[in-house]
Formats: structure tokens, C-alpha cells, sequence
């Protein structure tokens, strides 16, 4: 279905008659405004819970699995040591672009979205956040919060509230994991499953001309590791299968 | 010789009630007193404070800032409010005049140096030369019958040394512009003058008390609306202002022949349309909208009048800023033909129409 | 009148071989032999977005313009192959930020072509949804930036304020206001609640509230008329022969909509209408895009009201929650490997059609080629056309009517 639209036709009635509406119209507006910028920052737009902001970290809960590394577009996900030798994620904001796909790929739900995005950094180098673990502490210069709805018009309420920029989000409902072999046959004995783990859930025992490896199902926090840089994809991961 | 001096300037005296205490103890002091009554003389009255030099800075600190403001308010915006946050942010004309004091001042290889740095400052001279024949009611520079055509014709000036900057600056765009400037003056003038003849015709007199005097029960506009509105489409056209900013269009050409302007010259550059726009809408209030006319201020003596002139020219320049939120830009053909048709014939009506009111 | 060339030996000036400009020197020292300008409206000027436009000017009027584009070139091609399929998807909306629901659509549908994943009819209507409004707030950017090309600055505030509305409802989907990344193979990453999906039709007519001051105050204003009205006009056959796409040829009288001819998500379960003009001057060009705004706001009304219930991820990925693909985005996506072949789709973006095309060897995780077209690419030549025989001031005119945009077209 098809709608044709015309220009209007040209003559001076309606161009006397277009001035003047122009006209009222901006002094109407001039003289009761329908304003709708804020003052910001001492005024800040509310955002919903599902804003992406900067990633909250929870050193508690990664298991060291090395994929928020893996998918990150902007590669602005880097792994660095703790005292222990395990890995954890150090965002490096000058490159970030806040897309949380790294929040959307972890399994325990250690990244966690926030609300906090316009902050500034002093220096290119502080961008670079090594150590994650913690709220970050900012500095709030907003002392009220204005949210927009929709009803005729723009409606826009004002109030004096300092709204807190971290939110609660559920841990999605995904059940623990454990590396589990499939085809034993096609180990060959690189043991880089042995090196390869986070939690050393995979002891090697060397007899007479073979090796054999063995994962232990109390010890593994499901990270799959093991099971991405097999060459000869031996193992997978299952889920846990209660009783 | 200061005997001399002092009886000319004491001989035609601005007497204002409210500070007269402090000029008698002032004219104690043997030197004061020679600086205060020369600021008192008449004409030294007239273009250095009210309606000239100080008026014109007030003026200028204002509109610039109510201009922002008002269009803001129509934008669905909030204009300048940082500078001084308790005042609203009034002050912000005088933060950026500051501002360019600060800022380099650029001529480059290119341009014609002595015109290129000289020509913003010899520009205040057809600003000033047509305030001095404007009468503020009592407050007068030099009185004579023939004020109204001198002003007119040194208010035609001014194009001639925009047209100087932009030829000093050697650039492609500011050449594009200036052709524009010298363009669109053929659009404006002759519909301009027609509409004050109009005028003058009902007044039967070109001297400015006696127009001022004739509009005591109704006001000029009440009388030949249509000369009132020739008048003010031609000067929306002579100050470049919107809907006819052509030859300083931000867009197409860059600012035209002020495209190469930076630090103060640019300051005094940006102010010469707001000053032309002054000198015209001060003939405007004493054309249509009663000049001087209102209830005397005991108390201000001879500044009352001058006051109420600089009121009106106030508001009516606050009112007139309205357009920049209302219209884009036209094209240069476009006034052109407007201005020597549709202008043209509504500014004859006007004459027609002035010359059957003055017959009855 | 007669013309008498004139034969000066002048050369030009010094500061054209300091410039790296893509014309030969002949044109330069032609227009110094003639009463021409060559005038350089280029990147830093208020009038010529991020491109350089090289305009030949003889008195008022404009002989030819050349374009130069390739300021903002990100060569995305490029770099789309050495990323994974799932981590283009950012890279590849970054053309046009509030209309990336398009520009993801075509990416996706040509990997799920090739996967042959399903995709449940409530993620269609989402999708749909995300890309009706990246139109409307293209179509309100553009008609920002031409209100502003012609001088009218209210004409620039107020739609950008109207614009905002779209942000909001932007960030109350996908977290985020513009770029949202949402648009994955299977489906969208996360569900839409009830309170949201009122707010979006409530959007609609506070929208339409604003837009109706807006028409007051600039789309019938006599001036802008003047300004625009027989400014850039292109005939049907003229269009067709340089390959204008999208409102722009529609406006010619040629009536050519993606969305009807190979229809795709939702578009063949609603009912709205292909917006045709008969004149093709900027005037028909710029309400064209008016009336498409208002067939968007319907079509967003009858998706809200029309929305099945369901899941939102296919059964085809794997997932854990078929609402909310937190958690396993990583084992869904990371190793995607596409079957050998060239995939090809075309899409509706805003300002015309796009193509997207994957060439896939059929074994590594990052695809061989990606070849993106978009819209301002294909009509810049029809742009440069409208341009010749008008006056120096309407370049700008027939600019803003186009809504060129450097950064989309030069990818």
C-alpha cells in the first residue's frame, strides 16, 4: 500500500497565514516554556536497573576462566596474577565500550553491572583498572534526581535524592559445571590440561610408557579451560547431575 | 579661560534634582568642578551618557545576553547560567568581552594590515557621528530641522566598512560575503526611506521635537501600521538580523567578510550589528511609538525623558531578538526580489496611505 | 549574454600544492582562467559535515562539486577480520549509533541464513521494534541538521529534544542509549517487561504531541518552503540511473521499500503504508521522511499491542534461561564457524538500503570477508548531481534534504 505525499501549493494567504503561526508559536513557547534539559551535575537523570555502566567485580566468586578475556570486542580485558598464581581481570577503560558482553559470558556472576559511567579519570594510566576487586570509590557532585516519564507530554519530576549506583541483579540460573572426559581415546599426553588449571584439579601420573590423568569432581569449579585448549578434544563439560 | 569655559558649559546645564547635592559639594573643588560640569554640559550629556556611550554599553552588555536567553526559552533550553549562578548568569557578556581581551589577535600574511586591524575600530565612527543628532527629549547633541535625513544618511555608512574588512581579509569566503553585504543594501534602502517619508508626511515636519510633540494622544504606529511594518521588515534586513543574516552566514561562507577576526577585533566586529540595530530602533520609538513621551519624574528633572526614550528603545530591541528563534535564512536572490517587490509595493500602500490621512 | 574567455597567464596560488587536494591541477588553473571560484567547503567548516566538497562556482551559481570522502574512514571491513563473528557485531553499528537496529539486523540475519537457526516470533517483534525506532531518530536527526543548514536553529533544538525520548526508551530496553548491541543469532539478549512496553506506546504520543509544534514552526513555515521548495530536484529517471536509494528515491516517485518487496521479521504481520513523493526537489525529500516518522509511531503501536508471549532466544543456541542469555553468551557464541559460502542480505536502514555479505571458508571462527554497503556510499553520486545548475547557498539545502552522513558512508 502506497501514500503519495504532495508539497502544499504556494500563495499568499497561506504564506501570511504560515508566518503567523510561526510566529505564535514561538511566543508561546517564549512565554510559558516546555523546558526539558536538566543542570546537570547537580541534577542526573535517573537510569533504569539494567544500565550499562562500569563493571563491579567480586574476587570471591571468579573462578578464573578466562572468558570475559576471550570475548571482549574492544580486547580491553587483560588477566593479571595475585599473590596465589590465580588469574583475575583488570578492565582497561580507555578501550572498553561498555557492551557487557564480558558480564553476559560469566558463569558465577562475579562481573556485575553498575550504574556508574560519566566519571573521570585524572590520567590515561588510571584508566587502567589492574585490580578490580571492591565498589570504586567517586565522588558525587548531583544532588537531585530527575526522572522522565510519558503521559500526554514529557513529564518530568524532580526530587531531592542521591540515587545509589549499585544494584542488585540475580545470579542467572545456570547450574555448576565440572569437566568431564568424553573421548579418552584421543589423548595423546600433552598434559596441557595438567599445566592449564587454575585450581590443579588434574594430577598426572607418569607408568611405565603412559600417562594418565585424572580430574578430580570435588576440586573443579568448572571454568573449562581444560577443555578449550585440548588439541584433540577429549574432555567436556557437563553439568552436575545431583545424587 | 576657565572663567570662560566654565560659564559656556553652566550656560546649558543638565539639571537632574536627584544628584544635585553632590554636584554643589563637588563644585567646591577647584579642578572637579570643571570635569563635572563639562560631563553636565548638553552635548558632552548627550553622547557620553544617556543616549550615547554609556547607554550604548549597557545596552550591549544586555541584549547579547538576552538574546541567548530568550532564544533558549523558545528551544526547550535554559540559556547562560554558569557565570554568576545566584544572578542568573547576567553577567555573561562581560565574561566573554574579557575572555577575547585574552585571546591572540591574528592578522595573517595575506590580509591588507593597515585596513585589516583599522577598519573594526574607524567603524565606531558612523556609529557614534548619527547618535549625536538624535535628541533624548532634553538632552540634545546638535539641534537643527534638518536631524532626521543627516542620521538616515550617516547610518548608510556603515555597510561601506564592512565591505573595507572584508576586502582587508583576502580570504575567498569573506569575498563571497562582502559581495553579499554590498548586495543586499539594494535590497533594504529604498523601501526604508520610503516608509520614513511616509511618516514625515502625516508629521508634515522632519524636525524630531515636533514629531514627538504631534504624538502625544496617538502614538505613529496607530496611525500607518503598514509604514510601521516596512520599517521593521527593513531593519530586520539592515542589522542582519534573522530571517536575513546573509552575509554572515555561519554555514554557507563562514562568517563572511568577519571570517578572519580573532580576539578583540572579533569582540568589537560582533558588536557593530547590535549597534546599528540601537541607532535604528531609537529613530524607531520616536517615529511610531511616541519618542520621549511619558509622565514626568519630578525628581529626575531632565533625565526623565531621556530615561523614557531608553526605556522603550530597551524593550523594543528585547522584543525584536525574538526572530532569530523563529526563522532560518534566506537566499541573497531571494531578498533581492523580495525587497524591490513585495516591500516595494507594501511601503508604496504605506505612502499612499500616509498621504490620505494627511489630506483628511 | 556573450561570454569572451579570458586568457591571463596566472598560476594558482602556492597554498593548492600545499593542500592535498584530489583534483588535477588543470581544473585549478582552469578556473583561474575563467571568472570560476574553486571553493574549498572542507572538514573544519560549519556548513560540510566531516567531508571535503571541492565546488566549482561560476558568479552564484555552481558548476560542479566534487566530493572528497574518506575523513572518518575506520576501514570497519578491514578489521572485521580479525574479530570473531560474535565481537563484529559491536564494530558493525557503529555507522549510524541510533539506527542500530538495522545495521545489526542485516549482520545477524545473514549468519542465521547460514546457520539456519530459528528465531521465535516474540524475538522478531522485539527486533522489529528496535529498528522502527532507530528510524524515527534518524529521521529526526537529519531533519535537525538540515534545519540548521539553512539557519533556522529552533529547527535543530526541538528535534533533538524529540530525539531524546527515543534515548530513554533506548536505555529502558537495552541499557543503554544509543549502540545497544542487542540484536544477537537466535534472537535479542534480553526480554522486554510489561512496564516498559506501556511506556513505549505512551512515548508515542507524547511524541506526537511535540511533533505537531514542530510542524508550526518549521515543516510549514513559508521560509523554509522558499528555502527548499525546486532546490536539488532529481527526475525518476535521473534517480534511478545514479542509483539514489531509500526515502530519497521514493521521493522521485519510485517506489521501492526493502521492507515490502522481500519482507523480513514482522514487517508482513502489520499494516503500514510505503511513503511515495511525486516531485523529487528537497522539499518532497524532507516530507517523505516526515510521514515515514508518523508510519513508524503506528507501526510501533500496533507491535506493542500485537506482541506474542514467548521466549526470546532460540531453541537453536544454547542457552540456559530462554529469556536472558546471561551466563552462557560465552559457550552459545564463542566458537561460531559458519559453513563455506557467501551469505548476502539486504536490509532497510533509515536512509536507504543496506547489504551486508559474509564470505565464510568454512573452518576458522572469524569470518573471510565482510562486505558492508551502506546507504550514504550509494547515493552520494545522485547527491553530487542534484547539486549543479543551483546557487552557492542551496549546496547546503540540498545537503541537509539528502542527510548525508560522512561517518556512515565512509564506514
Amino acid at each position: 500500500m502506497v501514500k503519495i505525499v504532495k508539497p502544499p501549493k504556494v500563495d499568499i494567504t497561506r504564506t501570511v497565514i504560515g508566518h503567523l503561526k510561526a510566529i505564535g508559536e514561538a511566543t508561546k513557547q517564549a512565554i510559558a516554556p516546555d523546558t526539558i534539559t536538566i543542570h546537570y551535575p547537580r541534577e542526573r537523570r535517573k537510569y533504569p536497573d539494567n544500565f550499562r555502566g562500569l563493571m563491579i567485580f567480586s574476587k570471591d566468586e571468579c573462578i578464573s576462566c578466562f572468558r570475559c578475556a576471550h570475548i571482549c570486542p574492544a580486547n580491553a580485558i587483560q588477566m593479571f596474577p595475585d599473590e596465589n598464581g590465580r588469574y583475575y581481570p583488570g578492565v582497561d577503560y580507555a578501550k572498553c565500550i561498555l557492551c557487557h558482553f564480558c558480564i553476559d559470558s560469566c558463569p558465577t556472576a562475579a562481573l556485575k553491572p553498575s550504574k556508574i559511567h560519566d566519571v573521570a579519570f585524572k590520567d590515561v594510566e588510571s584508566m587502567f583498572i589492574k585490580e578490580m576487586d571492591g565498589i570504586p570509590e567517586i565522588k558525587r557532585e548531583d544532588k537531585k534526581l530527575v526522572e522522565y516519564d510519558f503521559e500526554e507530554d514529557l513529564k518530568i519530576t524532580k526530587r531531592k535524592y542521591v540515587e545509589n549506583l549499585i544494584v542488585e541483579v540475580p545470579k542467572p540460573p545456570r547450574p555448576k559445571m565440572i569437566a568431564a572426559v568424553k573421548s579418552p581415546e584421543n589423548c595423546i599426553g600433552c598434559r596441557l590440561c595438567f599445566f592449564a588449571c587454575p585450581v590443579d584439579a588434574i594430577s598426572s601420573k607418569a607408568e611405565e610408557l603412559e600417562i594418565i590423568l585424572d580430574t578430580d569432581p570435588k576440586k573443579c569449579t568448572g571454568c573449562g579451560i581444560c577443555v578449550r585448549i585440548c588439541p584433540t578434544d577429549v574432555l567436556i563439560l557437563q553439568p552436575v547431575r545431583e545424587g | 579661560m576657565f572663567e570662560e569655559l566654565m560659564s559656556i558649559f553652566m550656560g546649558d546645564s543638565v539639571n537632574i534634582p536627584l544628584i544635585q547635592p553632590i554636584v554643589d559639594t563637588l563644585m567646591g573643588i577647584p579642578l572637579i568642578n570643571l570635569i563635572v560640569a563639562f560631563i553636565l554640559w548638553r552635548p558632552i550629556f548627550h553622547i557620553l551618557v544617556i543616549p550615547g556611550l554609556l547607554g550604548i554599553t549597557i545596552i550591549l552588555l544586555w541584549i547579547v545576553y538576552w538574546e541567548r536567553k530568550l532564544t533558549a526559552r523558545v528551544q526547550w533550553r535554559v540559556g547562560p547560567k554558569e557565570v554568576a549562578r545566584r544572578a542568573g548568569g547576567v553577567i555573561q557578556t562581560l565574561a566573554d568581552g574579557i575572555r577575547y581581551f585574552f585571546q591572540e589577535v591574528i592578522a595573517h600574511r595575506d590580509a591588507h594590515k593597515l585596513y585589516f586591524i583599522q577598519f573594526p575600530l574607524i567603524s565606531f565612527l558612523p556609529v557614534l557621528l548619527p547618535l549625536l543628532f538624535i535628541p533624548a527629549g532634553s538632552v540634545w547633541g546638535i539641534r537643527t530641522i534638518y536631524a532626521l535625513p543627516i542620521a538616515l544618511a550617516l547610518i548608510s555608512l556603515i555597510p561601506v566598512f564592512i565591505l573595507g574588512m572584508g576586502w582587508a581579509s583576502n580570504n575567498k569566503f569573506a569575498y563571497i560575503g562582502t559581495v553579499r553585504e554590498a548586495f543586499i543594501y539594494f535590497a533594504y534602502e529604498i523601501p526604508f526611506i520610503i516608509s520614513v517619508i511616509a511618516m514625515t508626511v502625516i508629521y508634515e515636519t522632519a524636525d524630531f521635537f515636533e514629531i514627538v510633540a504631534k504624538q502625544s494622544i496617538i502614538p505613529g504606529v496607530f496611525i500607518n501600521p503598514i509604514a510601521f511594518i516596512v520599517f521593521l521588515i527593513t531593519l530586520l534586513i539592515a542589522t542582519s538580523r534573522l530571517p536575513f543574516d546573509i552575509p554572515e552566514a555561519d554555514q554557507e561562507i563562514a562568517f563572511g567578510p568577519y571570517v578572519e577576526y580573532s580576539g578583540i577585533l572579533f569582540g568589537l566586529v560582533m558588536t557593530l550589528p547590535y549597534e546599528k540595530l540601537y541607532l535604528l530602533s531609537l529613530i524607531s520609538v520616536i517615529l511610531f511609538f511616541g519618542g520621549w513621551n511619558g509622565p514626568a519624574i519630578p525628581i529626575l528633572g531632565d533625565l526623565a525623558p531621556a530615561l523614557w526614550l531608553f526605556i522603550k528603545a530597551f524593550i523594543f530591541m528585547s522584543i525584536v531578538s525574538l526572530t532569530r528563534s523563529i526563522y532560518g535564512r534566506y537566499r541573497i536572490d531571494q531578498t533581492l526580489k523580495m525587497g524591490w517587490s513585495k516591500i516595494m509595493a507594501l511601503s508604496i500602500i504605506g505612502l499612499i496611505l500616509s498621504a490620505g490621512v494627511a489630506i483628511w | 549574454m556573450e561570454e569572451y574567455p579570458l586568457e591571463l597567464a596566472i598560476t594558482p596560488p602556492r597554498e593548492y600544492e600545499v593542500y592535498f587536494v584530489p583534483v588535477p591541477k588543470e581544473l585549478l588553473e582552469d578556473s583561474y582562467k575563467s571568472d570560476d571560484f574553486v571553493v574549498f567547503v572542507g572538514p573544519q567548516h560549519g556548513g560540510s559535515g566531516h567531508m571535503r566538497l571541492i565546488v566549482r562556482v561560476k558568479g552564484d551559481f555552481i558548476v560542479e562539486v566534487i566530493p572528497d570522502p574518506g575523513y572518518v574512514h575506520r576501514s570497519m571491513e578491514k578489521l572485521a577480520e580479525t574479530k570473531l563473528y560474535i565481537q563484529n557485531i559491536p564494530l558493525f553499528e557503529r555507522p549510524s549509533i541510533i539506527d542500530f537496529g538495522n545495521y545489526n539486523l542485516g549482520y545477524v540475519r545473514a549468519i542465521e541464513n547460514a546457520l539456519d537457526i530459528e528465531v521465535p516470533e516474540r524475538a522478531k517483534y522485539i527486533r522489529t521494534l528496535l529498528a522502527e525506532l532507530g528510524r524515527i531518530g534518524t529521521h529526526l536527526y537529519d531533519a535537525g541538521i538540515l534545519a540548521v543548514f539553512i539557519g533556522h536553529t529552533t529547527g535543530f533544538m526541538w528535534p533533538f529534544a524529540v530525539r531524546e525520548f527515543i534515548t530513554e526508551i533506548f536505555a529502558r530496553i537495552t541499557g543503554t542509549r544509543v549502540t545497544g548491541s542487542f540484536i544477537i543469532p537466535g534472537g535479542v539478549r534480553r526480554d522486554v517487561d510489561e512496564k516498559t512496553l506501556s511506556a513505549i506506546k505512551r512515548m508515542t504520543y507524547a511524541m506526537e504531541h511535540r511533533l505537531k509544534k514542530f510542524e508550526r514552526i518549521f515543516i510549514k513555515n513559508p521560509n523554509t518552503i522558499a528555502r527548499l521548495k525546486g532546490v536539488g530536484v532529481l527526475t525518476k529517471e535521473e534517480a534511478a540511473k545514479f542509483g539514489v536509494v531509500g526515502p530519497f528515491v521514493r521521493a522521485c516517485g519510485i517506489e521501492y521499500d526493502v521492507r515490502a518487496i522481500e519482507p523480513y521479521e514482522a514487517y508482513d504481520e502489520i499494516d503500514w503504508e510505503v511513503v511515495v513523493g511525486t516531485e523529487g526537489d528537497s522539499y518532497t525529500r524532507f516530507l517523505v521522511r516526515v510521514e515515514e516518522i508518523n508510519q513508524s509511531l503506528n507501526m510501533i503501536r500496533q507491535l506493542v499491542d500485537n506482541m506474542p508471549e514467548g521466549e526470546v532466544i532460540s531453541n537453536d543456541i544454547f542457552s540456559f534461561d530462554k529469556k536472558d542469555i546471561r551466563g552462557s553468551f560465552f559457550e552459545a557464541y564463542a566458537d561460531l564457524v559458519l559453513p563455506e559460502g557467501e551469505y548476502t542480505t539486504l536490509t532497510e536502514a533509515a536512509r536507504g538500503t543496506l547489504l551486508y555479505t559474509i564470505v565464510s571458508d568454512g573452518e576458522s571462527t572469524m569470518p573471510y570477508r565482510v562486505r558492508i554497503i551502506t546507504p550514504g556510499w550509494m547515493y552520494l553520486r545522485g547527491f553530487m548531481e542534484a547539486c549543479k545548475g543551483h546557487r552557492l547557498a542551496d549546496l547546503q539545502a540540498i545537503y541537509g534534504s539528502f542527510g548525508y552522513f560522512p561517518p556512515e558512508a565512509d564506514r
